[in-house]
């Protein structure tokens, strides 16, 4: 029982992480950005390269993993997302295409054998019979900061508010003297960076290989439709929803079927009560 | 209303077949197994187009159906030694009634939210079929050794291409009938459609059946081409790229496009294997397709559409133009 609940906890705080950088463009840019998976594979990747190819300190290596996936998330806006002009399925399309892109390049760069990235925090604790490693105790710390911080950064700040009148009513908020060009851009980039947070959590936990991209993918989108589009409270609730029943599942029935009913919970939600279960928030 | 066939198209379709089945006496067997494939290929997006191209509702989990018919077949021939001629339409009509859960999502969501529902379908599958009966299934590693239709290149390739025209040409004449232009306006706007008095329901749930049926069959054929199935390589993010990719390069909606489309990104893989024998071709082929599509989201069809146009005019010769000119849209 205390196992299933530490791990659901853990499990839980990383999916949030995960969920948060798609939650933010989807309320914000109301498309679903499938190439999210790929700002989380090279988040993992840039960190791999910083820290275990060219030794620098870990602090560099999440650096680096948040600027790539910033310059990743701006590049895809300005040169894809932007000229589509809000086309949904065409935004869906070329930003699947995308994400296959990146994978070949990933391939092309690192060939496509799996890596094992170490832990950024080493050792484990026990407690009772479970044994929690630090490194997933730091995860889901992190994720809590992050989520707090962003939270806090879209109701208190200048920039925050602004994002939150573009993701309410994108018209209003031009005439309200605010660049909603310059706010999606700005979106974008902040997606890109968590993503690529996310992704060096999630790489240590699993590992680094070029098609990692698609199961954080599908964690995401369930988060977020499940949860009800782009509201982060939402989003938080169902990542714990859905980490607890992966957990609960992989130790009382089988591991093989955790992702089951993970698909089972999108299917359903989204046929029963397609606006999700907390609603259409706004952030 | 127009002819749904004129002389002119007719005069096309046979040019086509002619040229095809004369094609093995020139191309070597690599080059046909090469085709085989596209000619698989072209089943599945023709499939995708009949539901996604046509009424708008973009499916992300087509290989849900393609599976469920390869799959059945496989299951049946190999587990069970059914004979082929009973295990194939089997398949089929299982293939048929999967579709229909594809359909019920539809009756409430759409747009993206119909693409990710398919999306999810194919995880389940993907993960159903390791965990639910490994020894139906082979688990992971699928099931090898099905029977095999025929053997040596020149007999598949002629078989996949008759029934690569059978479809298309059934396909194409369906889409052409009223009955197609209804399910067109579903993607334009559905509210209209029903307003008009018409059953968006009935259209949709035939269209869905339609493109099922096409999907078993292309599953069931290709699995007694291949000899085995595995989960990873079917239920995969990759293949689903291919067959969207296939149909929206050639020209959603038009059931030619998606054909030529599937040829187009076949030999475009394949003739960048000598030049990058690496990885790099995906990267290419991802590209030309990225590009492609933002270019011109209505696909080659479009493209060759418009050139067709374009020397019209030129030679000032405004005659009665009886194809569907530029009216493919984008899925």
């Amino acid at each position: 029982m205390t196992q299933i609940l530490i791990q659901g906890f853990l499990l839980s705080g990383l999916y949030a992480l995960i969920a948060v950088g798609f939650t933010l463009i989807f309320s914000v840019g109301r498309v679903l950005n499938l190439a999210y998976g790929a700002y989380i594979m090279m988040g993992g990747y840039a960190y791999f390269y910083a820290v275990h190819i060219w030794h620098l300190p870990k602090t560099l290596g999440f650096l680096s993993a948040v600027v790539v996936g910033a310059i990743a998330g701006i590049l895809m806006y300005r040169l894809l997302v932007k000229r589509l002009e809000g086309d949904q399925v065409a935004v869906e399309i070329s930003t699947l295409i995308l994400a296959v892109i990146i994978q070949a390049g990933i391939v092309l760069l690192f060939n496509d054998s799996s890596k094992i990235l170490l832990p950024i925090v080493n050792g484990v604790w026990h407690v009772g019979s479970t044994t929690i490693t630090k490194n997933m105790v730091m995860a889901m710390i992190a994720s809590w900061i992050i989520l707090g911080g962003l939270l806090a950064f879209v109701k208190f700040t200048h920039l925050g508010r602004a994002i939150q009148a573009v993701s309410m009513d994108p018209k209003g908020a031009l005439i309200s003297g605010i660049r909603t060009d310059r706010i999606n851009l700005t979106t974008w980039a902040i997606s890109g960076a968590l993503g690529a947070v996310a992704g060096v959590f999630f790489a240590t936990h699993t590992q680094l290989n070029p098609s990692m991209w698609v199961s954080p993918l599908i964690i995401a989108v369930a988060v977020v439709i499940v949860g009800g589009i782009g509201s982060i409270i939402g989003s938080l609730i169902v990542a714990h929803i859905i980490g607890f029943m992966e957990i609960i599942t992989s130790t009382l029935i089988g591991a093989e079927l955790r992702g089951i009913f993970t698909m089972l919970l999108i299917i359903i939600v989204l046929v029963v009560r397609p606006q999700g279960l907390f609603g259409r928030g706004d952030l | 209303m127009k002819g749904i066939m004129t002389p002119r198209h007719v005069a096309l379709w046979i040019a086509f077949a002619a040229i095809m089945l004369l094609l093995p006496q020139v191309v070597s067997n690599g080059t046909l197994r090469i085709i085989i494939f596209a000619n698989f290929l072209a089943i599945f997006a023709m499939s995708w187009d009949f539901l996604s191209g046509k009424t708008g509702y973009v499916s992300f989990g087509h290989p849900f159906l393609i599976g469920i018919g390869a799959y059945t077949t496989a299951i049946l021939s190999y587990r069970f030694h059914m004979p082929i001629e009973y295990s194939i339409p089997i398949a089929v009509l299982t293939t048929i009634a999967g579709g229909t859960f594809f359909f019920l999502p539809a009756l409430r969501i759409k747009g993206t939210y119909f693409a990710l529902v398919t999306l999810a379908f194919m995880e389940l599958i993907y993960q159903l079929t390791q965990v639910i009966r490994p020894d139906l299934t082979g688990g992971t590693r699928g099931i090898s050794g099905v029977k095999t239709l025929l053997v040596g290149a020149v007999p598949n390739y002629y078989f996949s291409f008759l029934l690569m025209l059978g479809i298309a040409l059934v396909l194409w004449v369906l889409a052409r009938t009223r009955l197609g232009t209804a399910l067109d306006a579903i993607a334009m706007n559905e509210e209209a459609v029903s307003g008009s008095g018409l059953s968006t329901t009935k259209l949709k749930l035939f269209a869905f059946m339609v493109s099922a049926a096409v999907a078993g069959i292309g599953g069931a054929f290709y699995v007694h081409y291949l000899g085995s199935i595995a989960p990873r390589a079917l239920f995969d993010i990759d293949f689903v790229f291919t067959i969207i990719v296939s149909a929206l390069i050639g020209g959603a909606s038009t059931i030619v496009g998606p054909m030529l489309g599937a040829f187009f990104m076949t030999f475009l893989l394949e003739y960048l294997r000598p030049l990058l024998p690496g990885s790099e071709r995906y990267l290419i082929y991802g590209l030309v397709a990225l590009v492609l599509y933002v270019y011109q989201p209505k696909g080659i069809y479009a493209i060759i559409a418009d050139l067709r146009d374009g020397m019209r005019s030129k030679n000032a010769n405004n005659s009665k133009n009886s194809g569907k000119v530029g009216d493919g849209k984008a899925a």
